[in-house]
């Protein structure tokens, strides 16, 4: 392959990069210098059970929600049974759920005291109550699992018609083929879901403290709040970071080997008939239903329920922000990424590629770690610079820390998408006397159109959907969706949620169902 | 309809992002605040319709808001802090984020233990850390105490949350100050022994439990009491027929107590509003609001909430607040000694 490299904007990216990754800096090398008085009792008496609950905790909403992403893919996509059509799609909607209104949700129906738990032991001595390391377990994986779901189903419709026609003529049976050929063919694309679920759960605060499970995110809330130790708790945000790191290395090894199917021949799908159509169809009702119809319900109901004190102009400036920040959050994201992704194309070896790797590792971090990093990196700018006013609480800011934290959700895609390119007809283009960034412009970024705009849907889901960030670094007088739900919540007025939730849940949809359909496409 | 029309509604919000139709307001006070509450809303507006003078807000996180604070330094935009706990407060006036402030009307209005002896911060309510238990299993007597939760009789009746939970480590930092560690451990080791559940769920959560007699004592704050107390919500008519209240003592002293409270920032550009805004908060006419719309029990003596007068005398523990951010590390090292999940 040719390679030479025009010093200037290779080093301007550079310098970019190097300004992501101060607020990672700040997290990663705290540990080594900051105080942390208390660590030896985090180590001690906190990490242990935090680390085993957590392990617990992922072990178990990865593998059910592997079980459902992958089942639910391979029904869709190699069977014709009544409703598949309405299924296909309607099982990504769960993702339109934030885990920690999932969570609130359930626990009010089937939680100790939940409206159904009530009924039930009205009329038995049974007293259901979901709100365990169990049922939180069930709670997340209902909601997650289309990010396994999306990507499995992409490979298993058009990735391995040739695997599994040879399969079918050898005689193997429908769950041979599924168990012996489909799922280890797909394993890659299964895998990167895995991780995605598994970050998702590692990031998540709301739900866990609410079931009362101690996870490694709330024991650097522990640390920092409880024990006033900010130190301690950035050493414990640096585990995370490990084990993240950890994830990741999984997720890339499970790609080594992949053949990428370039020839996207749709799959015959086999019909179903009898007993077997009825399974099928009931079991992707059964996950919808408890992925989004009983949640989104129970929103629609509580949100239904007249509330004296209610305001609509709130939340629909609440609304506005949201789309406004998820907006200009996704557009800076993306300029970056596609910086990045063209400096991994066409920079200089392995070093861009460290660099590259370590500024997507925002994704690890739980957000309200990553608003310390860029309050603290921030803040040394202000002084630094001498400036009369601060950069904390701009929108500017606000947005930085978004691309800070969901890189790594922007790259990912258009790598994947730049490792199916020739690199020969880069070759030829710069035989032909184009520059790298010409070359770039017209050769490769033509065909990463499609993984730009998945990019972008998904990093405005997540921040629609996230919270901690918008709380802490906001302007003065400017709440979205989730701070309203966050704050509701907080003060245990858990159905006033249900109004602000249920618009975040409406805000999720469109780009969720733009992911889908372009996706759908490529399966054809 | 083309896919991307479904996006049009992210452009046009991204469009008006940051445009403020009232920004060109003279006179402002800009407010970092941990209360959520739509009380404090209202009471910002009654403010500002007496005074003409606007509210600027950002609410977020105690600890958050302090990081905030002081990774702004002197440009920090923020002149009155709110939090709900005196510990934090005490914490912000350590880290040289709060000023002193001289003022008769807060001296007169708020007793001496609830604020600051050199005026960093002022208590605006207090929240007593109550026993919450069913009318018709427990009577009143055994609950005299803390203490007394911790007697064998009491195994599996007791409901509690996380220690997670602030409100439950400044309970346990006031029981270090005024018993010491070893003491204070025995507690938290005695509750763990005798709770109904593993700890889940919110101070109402756990009112709700003793009203379907999953245990039968809780302990919660009482403005969620209150509110559970005087609410209408259908689904909780049972815990309102059901509950009932005692303030237990801790040994010679009285009912533990929290404070909201607020303090003037160091940076504060705007320092007579912040001063006028603090005082107006300790007004009678805010001091009832807090009262009434949130269930808070006043720092200024007078108008109680009548829920709060249904539930009988609050005799508060004049523990010098500082005690509590001081031992509240301690407690929550005692709670994970304990297994107090």
């Amino acid at each position: 392959m040719v390679r030479y490299s025009r010093p200037l904007l290779p080093w301007a990216i550079g310098a970019l990069v190097l300004l992501l990754l101060a607020p990672l800096t700040v997290v990663v090398t705290a540990p080594f210098h900051a105080p942390a008085p208390e660590w030896a009792h985090v180590f001690r008496d906190v990490l242990p059970v935090h680390l085993l609950e957590t392990v617990l905790l992922l072990t178990g909403t990865v593998l059910l929600s592997v079980v459902i992403g992958v089942l639910s893919a391979w029904l869709v996509a190699a069977y014709a049974f009544p409703l598949r059509g309405l299924m296909r799609w309607m099982l990504v909607l769960p993702l339109a759920v934030p885990t920690y209104i999932s969570a609130y949700t359930y626990a009010a129906l089937l939680g100790p005291t939940g409206t159904i738990s009530l009924w039930v032991h009205d009329r038995s001595s049974f007293r259901p109550d979901i709100v365990d390391l169990p049922g939180l377990i069930v709670v997340l994986a209902v909601v997650l699992f289309p990010y396994i779901y999306l990507p499995a189903r992409a490979v298993f419709a058009s990735g391995l018609r040739e695997q599994l026609e040879a399969a079918r003529m050898l005689g193997a049976h429908g769950s041979r083929r599924f168990l012996g050929v489909a799922v280890p063919l797909a394993r890659p694309a299964i895998v990167g879901g895995a991780v995605l679920v598994a970050m998702e759960t590692l990031n998540d605060y709301g739900a866990v403290k609410y079931y009362g499970i101690r996870t490694l995110t709330t024991a650097v809330f522990r640390s920092w709040t409880g024990l006033s130790d900010l130190g301690s708790a950035l050493r414990v945000a640096l585990i995370l970071v490990v084990l993240v790191t950890l994830l990741l290395w999984v997720e890339r090894r499970s790609r080594i080997h992949r053949r990428q199917a370039t020839d996207a021949i749709p799959m015959s799908r086999q019909r179903l008939t009898g007993a077997r159509a009825t399974l099928a169809s009931g079991w992707c009702l059964l996950v919808l239903f408890f992925g989004f119809v009983l949640p989104g319900g129970k929103l629609l109901l509580d949100a239904a329920t007249p509330q004296p004190a209610y305001t609509w102009t709130t939340d629909l400036i609440a609304l506005r922000n949201t789309l406004g920040v998820a907006t200009g959050a996704a557009l800076l994201t993306l300029l970056i990424a596609v910086l990045l992704i063209f400096l991994l194309r066409h920079g200089q070896g392995s070093w861009t590629r460290g660099l590259v790797r370590a500024a997507t590792l925002g994704y690890a971090i739980p957000g309200a770690v990553i608003a310390v990093g860029v309050m603290t990196a921030a803040g040394t700018i202000d002084r630094q610079a001498g400036l009369s006013f601060t950069l904390i609480g701009t929108i500017g800011l606000l947005l930085y820390a978004f691309t800070v934290r969901f890189l790594a959700v922007a790259v990912q895609p258009m790598q994947g998408s730049l490792a199916r390119q020739h690199s020969e007809v880069d070759d030829a283009a710069r035989m032909l006397g184009a520059s790298p960034l010409r070359t770039f412009l017209h050769i490769n970024l033509p065909q990463l159109r499609p993984a730009i705009l998945a990019a972008a849907m998904l990093v405005a889901i997540d921040v629609v959907k996230g919270l901690p960030l918008t709380l802490i670094l906001r302007p003065f007088n400017f709440d979205t969706l989730s701070t309203r739900v966050f704050e509701m919540a907080r003060i245990e007025q858990l159905r006033e949620t249900a109004r602000p939730a249920l618009f975040i849940v409406l805000c999720v949809l469109p780009p969720l169902l733009f992911l889908d359909r372009q996706l759908a496409r490529s399966e054809g | 309809m083309r896919p991307t029309l479904l996006l049009l509604p992210f452009l046009v919000a991204c469009g008006s992002l940051g445009t403020d139709p009232d920004a060109a307001a003279a006179r402002e006070v800009n407010v970092y605040s941990h209360r959520h509450y739509d009380t404090d809303a209202q009471l910002f507006e009654a403010f500002t319709a007496a005074t003409g003078i606007r509210v600027n807000l950002v609410m977020a996180d105690d600890d958050e808001v302090l990081t905030r604070m002081e990774q702004e330094g002197a440009n920090s935009p923020c002149d009155l802090l709110i939090t709900s706990d005196a510990g934090r407060l005490g914490q912000a006036r350590m880290r040289g984020l709060l000023q002193p402030i001289k003022s008769a009307e807060l001296e007169s209005n708020i007793p001496a233990f609830l604020r600051d002896p050199e005026g960093h911060w002022f208590g605006l309510t207090m929240r007593a850390r109550v026993f919450v238990y069913n009318k018709n299993k427990v009577r009143p007597e055994q609950l005299d105490d803390y203490k007394d939760l911790t007697r064998p009789e009491w195994k599996g009746r007791v409901l509690v949350r996380s220690s997670e939970n602030l409100y439950n480590q400044s309970l346990l930092a006031a029981m270090v100050a005024h018993y010491g560690s070893e003491a204070a451990l025995a507690w938290a080791e005695g509750i763990t022994a005798n709770m109904a559940r593993t700890p889940k769920g919110s101070d109402t959560d756990q009112l709700l439990a003793v009203a379907e007699g999953i245990g039968d004592v809780a302990i919660a704050n009482s403005y969620y009491v209150g509110k559970l107390m005087s609410g209408t919500e259908p689904e909780k008519a049972k815990a309102r027929e059901t509950l009932a209240v005692a303030f237990p003592r801790m040994g010679p002293f009285g009912t533990h107590v929290n404070v909201s409270g607020a303090g003037v920032a160091r940076s504060a550009k705007h320092l007579p509003e912040a001063i006028a805004l603090l005082e107006f908060l300790v007004s009678e006419e805010a001091q009832r609001l807090f009262a009434e719309g949130n269930k808070e029990y006043p720092v200024r003596p007078g108008s109680l909430a009548e829920v709060l007068q249904r539930f009988g005398t609050l005799d508060p523990d004049t523990l010098d607040l500082a005690q509590l951010g001081l031992n509240n590390a301690t407690a929550v090292k005692l709670f994970d000694r304990a297994g107090w999940r």
